[in-house]
Parts: C-alpha cells; sequence; structure tokens
C-alpha cells in the first residue's frame, strides 16, 4: 500500500477532518503516521487542540501519530533570504543589488508559493523514514494537486536548460584556442551542478509520486463540488496519477419515519437531492466512493474525529474500500 | 650578411605574415563566430531562466533564481547585449568584416 496519501479538494469540504480521520485510522491499524498540512490556514491545530510547527512533532493523546504544518509563505521568505546570504558571499558589490532586484521578483511570481510548497513536499517524502504512512492535507488551492503533476513539466524544463547550458559551455570550450583561456569551462560548472541536482529532485518526487502515493478527493454533495472534483480527476488522470477513491462528507442524516413536521420534511427532500447526486457521482466518475460521512453538528475534534474514523470506509492498510 | 641569411629572414618575415594573414581573415573571425554562437546561446539560456525580467512569469523562476549567485559574468555580459542588440540583423551583422 502507498506510504503517502493526499487528501484534496475544493476549500471548506472537510479535507482536514478527513485526512486526520484517516490518519487515527492508520494509527490504529499499528502504523507510524504523520500529518502534514499545507493549509496556510492551519486547521490540523484546531482538530487536535494542540499547536503544530514547522517540525513533525507527536499530536499528545495519540500514539504513533505526529504532525506537521507547512508555511508556504514562511518557505518562500527562507528560500530567499538563503539565497541572498549566498549572494552576498559571491558577487560583487556592484552586482548585488542588480540580482537582488532580480531575486526579490521571482519570489513574488504567482508560482512561488507552489514551488516552497512542493520543494518542502520532496523535503517531507525525502525525510519520510521514521513514518510508515505520511498523509497529506493539501491546501484548498486548486493549484496544490496540479503542483503533483508538475514534476516531470519542471524535469524537462530542466532538462532544456541544461542541454543549453552544456552547448554554450561547449562552443566556448572550442572557440577557445591555442593557450587561451575558455570563458566557461564544463568541469565543475556550478550552474550545471545546481541544475543537475534540481533534476533528481523533480525525478525522485516523480517516482515517488507515480509508486508509491495514493490520492483521493474529498467533495461535498453538491453541484459546485462535484464540478471541481470532476477537473481534479481530469488534471490528475492527465499526469498519470490515478485518485484511489471520492470521500463524500458532509451528507444530511435522514430524520426517523414517524418524524413530522418543519425540519423532518425539510431534511427528508436534503437527503432525496442528496442521493441523487450521490448516484450521479457514482455513475458518471470512474472511481469510486470510498466512504461517505455524515455532517456533525459539533465541530468534529477529539472524539468526533474517532467516530469519523469509524465512518470511514478506507481501509489503512490496503487503502482499498472496506466493503467491497 | 650571407645571401642564405637574408633569404632566410625574408621567408621568416613572409611566414609571419601569412600566418597573420590566415589568422586575420580565416581563423580570427571563425573564433569569434563560434563565440558569438556560444553567447546567444547563453542569452538564451537566461532568458529561459529569467522570463520575469520582462514581465514573462514562469514556473520555474523560483527554481532559477537560485543560480543567480553564481551567474555573475553572464548577467552583467547578458545585460549589456541586451541593451546592444537593437536587432537580429544587427547582432548577426557583427560576423561580416565589411
Amino acid at each position: 500500500m502507498a506510504r503517502f496519501v493526499f487528501f484534496g479538494g475544493k476549500g471548506g469540504v472537510g479535507k482536514t477532518t478527513v485526512s486526520s480521520a484517516y490518519a487515527l485510522e492508520c494509527v490504529d491499524a499499528g502504523l507510524e503516521t504523520l500529518v502534514v498540512s499545507t493549509d496556510p490556514a492551519h486547521s490540523t491545530a484546531d482538530v487536535f487542540d494542540q499547536e503544530f510547527g514547522d517540525e513533525p512533532r507527536p499530536v499528545e493523546g495519540y500514539e504513533g501519530l505526529s504532525a506537521l504544518e507547512i508555511d508556504p509563505e514562511r518557505e518562500v521568505q527562507n528560500h530567499l533570504l538563503d539565497l541572498r546570504k549566498q549572494l552576498t558571499s559571491q558577487l560583487s558589490a556592484a552586482m548585488v543589488n542588480e540580482v537582488d532586484i532580480q531575486l526579490e521578483m521571482a519570489h513574488q511570481t504567482p508560482g512561488a508559493y507552489e514551488a516552497a510548497l512542493f520543494d518542502r513536499f520532496i523535503e517531507v517524502m525525502d525525510s519520510a523514514d521514521p513514518y510508515d504512512r505520511v498523509v497529506f492535507d493539501t491546501s484548498p488551492t486548486g493549484s496544490t494537486l496540479r503542483l503533483l503533476a508538475l514534476p516531470e513539466l519542471l524535469e524537462r524544463w530542466i532538462d532544456r536548460l541544461i542541454h543549453k547550458r552544456e552547448r554554450s559551455i561547449d562552443l566556448f570550450e572550442k572557440a577557445a584556442i591555442g593557450n587561451q583561456e575558455p570563458r566557461r569551462v564544463m568541469d565543475g560548472d556550478p550552474i550545471l551542478a545546481r541544475l543537475r541536482e534540481r533534476k533528481e529532485r523533480f525525478e525522485f518526487a516523480g517516482e515517488v509520486l507515480r509508486e508509491d502515493a495514493a490520492f483521493y478527493l474529498v467533495l461535498n454533495p453538491d453541484e459546485l463540488s462535484i464540478r471541481e472534483t470532476s477537473r481534479s480527476l481530469e488534471t490528475l488522470s492527465e499526469a498519470e496519477l490515478p485518485v484511489r477513491g471520492l470521500v463524500v462528507n458532509r451528507l444530511t442524516p435522514a430524520p426517523d419515519p414517524h418524524e413530522e413536521g418543519r425540519g423532518a420534511r425539510y431534511l427528508r427532500e436534503r437527503v432525496a437531492t442528496e442521493r441523487e447526486r450521490l448516484e450521479y457521482i457514482e455513475r458518471e466518475f470512474d472511481v469510486p466512493v470510498a466512504a461517505t460521512i455524515e455532517t456533525r453538528v459539533e465541530e468534529v475534534k477529539g472524539g468526533v474525529l474517532e467516530e469519523v474514523a469509524a465512518a470511514l470506509d478506507i481501509s489503512a492498510v490496503d487503502g482499498r474500500p472496506r466493503t467491497e | 650578411m650571407t645571401l642564405a641569411d637574408r633569404i632566410a629572414s625574408y621567408r621568416a618575415i613572409l611566414e609571419e605574415w601569412l600566418r597573420g594573414l590566415y589568422h586575420g581573415m580565416i581563423a580570427h573571425p571563425a573564433y569569434e563566430k563560434i563565440e558569438a554562437e556560444a553567447e546567444d546561446l547563453e542569452d538564451a539560456f537566461m532568458l529561459a531562466c529569467f522570463p520575469d525580467a520582462f514581465g514573462i512569469p514562469s514556473p520555474v523562476s523560483y527554481y532559477t533564481a537560485e543560480l543567480l549567485p553564481y551567474l555573475e559574468d553572464e548577467y552583467e555580459a547578458w545585460e549589456r547585449r541586451l541593451w546592444d542588440r537593437q536587432s537580429v540583423i544587427e547582432r548577426k551583422g557583427h560576423q561580416y568584416h565589411f
């Protein structure tokens, strides 16, 4: 069974609840588990009523469970600071300003958050040795899942950069005749070294995602969430990252048959529409519905989380729906 | 000075001239061309690395920013060449020594 399990979906559908519940189930199955949250709002802290940080920290009250919260903003800032430090040690004073502007700009581009997040994902996957299972609670931005489709694209891009660099260095070497020193040499070129290192990271990420990861999408029985899910399914299957199952969250509980009155009528109607949508989901999507979870009155915390975990029909051991 | 010596010195001068001529007319422009080509490639590389310098957002500029500390010479030369380069023809025209 895959070691890395990703939960994605539209904002507010209950990804954190579902992924925390799933993590609990993994713990119950005797697996050392790590929950990784990428939501800047950090609801994992609310679910477990504890503060988590940038490093994995054991969750109090749950044996074998650790949590980690990634703050993309801070990752971007750290990256920028690191580079600045290198900059001042490498460059002449005259160039520092010029390059600094460029650096600043690169960290303000729309993709910077995603890139930082992706970097951190790779780091977490790389250092996941102490854990049997890592559960990613991805942030609602649609791009987080798209991001996972990225390694191949980035690999190709980096490949092209490497190729260009190699050719220009090669020409510079050829242009240097006799005793002339070539302007650049292939051996020990820091740029090539950097690019190759990057490429290896992306290859690693692509391999892990294709071979050792499982994806689940969380959705609510409403139009918007269904449409978003269908889009996510498409992007993920395009990236050859098949989704294992769907988790339909926040189903309305049906009233008892003898109950009458406005509230009961409302609930009955809702249940009927939701059933239709559920059928639609089961009919239209190739991906099985792995679990349906009824909505809760209280905030999902502590004891309630275990109830949700019980309702979750994804077996922690083989990742398939239990009822099959 | 014997005749043989005079012939020898004459031949030495001629040889030097011929080598200079060959270098100036054939060899040097050829290497210059190669170098210009290498520079063009390097420009393409820089542009692929930092398209956001021209306002084109790039998904990789976050990663390529890591290269900046090592690109001092390239960066400066790149900027200089960009200022120089009014058109493709102008740049490519350098290879012909009119």
